[in-house]
């Protein structure tokens, strides 16, 4: 499968762009999983986008939504606490959230706060899509 | 070493990292730093309006990053208790506490002072 850029956002902080989130497949497009890809450094300072992206996927209602955090450096408590809240809201409905490919200081946090009990985590997107 | 930041935090963490591998903290412990350092500094920027800054220092048995900023913290217990997973809020600064081998805090209405401590190995990697 082909993955065509449907939608990419990017925050530029002093000309960096610190965090770009692509969604890559949706499931409201006949894809069979709606897939976000997370990619440089997300923290306090650009959570707000990333909770409005992942809002709008979750409000499409997919049954699977993996999120490709291979490329994503570092995340914060701020960052993560928009991860639990889409999870939460995809519970509510019925779908399924699954995390691919955390980097080191990805997985500490996640495993710190328990936050990997939570969501279940992958090692690509084709376990993940497996279930 | 002294840094000020205000909304930048991905420098923030850079300058800690570079500072925590100098000073020959081993790789995932270096990592535990920049998250601990990073979870305070994202209070600055969350919580008040006016710059904070960063000092770091090192010896032989420590590295040491102290955060100062004008916001104040009342709870005395702040981040010494686990949040349940899927609180929305307060996992910061007991992330904090959990990476770092000590933790200093001083709080009051002119502002927090936050420091964080980190062992070093007594044998420095490649030595």
């Amino acid at each position: 499968m082909t993955a065509i850029p449907l939608e990419s956002a990017l925050w530029y902080k002093k000309g960096v762009d610190l965090l770009t989130v692509s969604v890559t497949a949706r499931e409201s497009a006949g894809e069979p999983y709606t897939l976000v890809e997370i990619t440089g450094e997300a923290d306090v300072t650009n959570t707000e986008e990333l909770r409005r992206l992942l809002d709008d996927e979750v409000s499409q209602q997919p049954r699977t939504l993996i999120i490709d955090m291979s490329g994503l450096r570092f995340m914060d408590s701020s960052a993560l606490h928009a991860l639990l809240r889409a999870n939460r809201s995809l519970d509510r409905q019925g779908g399924v959230l699954a995390l691919v490919s955390p980097q080191p200081a990805v997985a500490k946090i996640l495993r710190l706060t328990t936050a990997d009990r939570l969501i279940p985590v992958f090692a690509s997107v084709a376990d993940a899509a497996a279930g | 070493m002294s840094y000020g930041y205000t909304t930048d935090l991905a420098a923030v963490r850079t300058v800690v990292y570079r500072y925590a591998k100098q000073a020959g903290l081993p790789e995932h412990r270096a990592i535990d730093l920049v998250l601990a350092v990073s979870e305070v500094a994202a209070n600055t920027v969350r919580h008040t309006k006016s710059p904070g800054s960063l000092k770091i220092w090192y010896d032989t048995k420590e590295i040491v990053c102290q955060i100062q900023d004008e916001g104040t913290i009342h709870d005395p217990l702040a981040g010494q208790r686990k949040p349940s997973v899927d609180a929305m809020g307060g996992h910061g600064l007991w992330i904090v506490h959990q990476v770092c081998d000590e933790v200093e805090m001083q709080s009051d209405e002119v502002g927090t002072t936050i420091r964080l401590h980190m062992n070093l190995p007594r044998i420095r990697p490649g030595s």
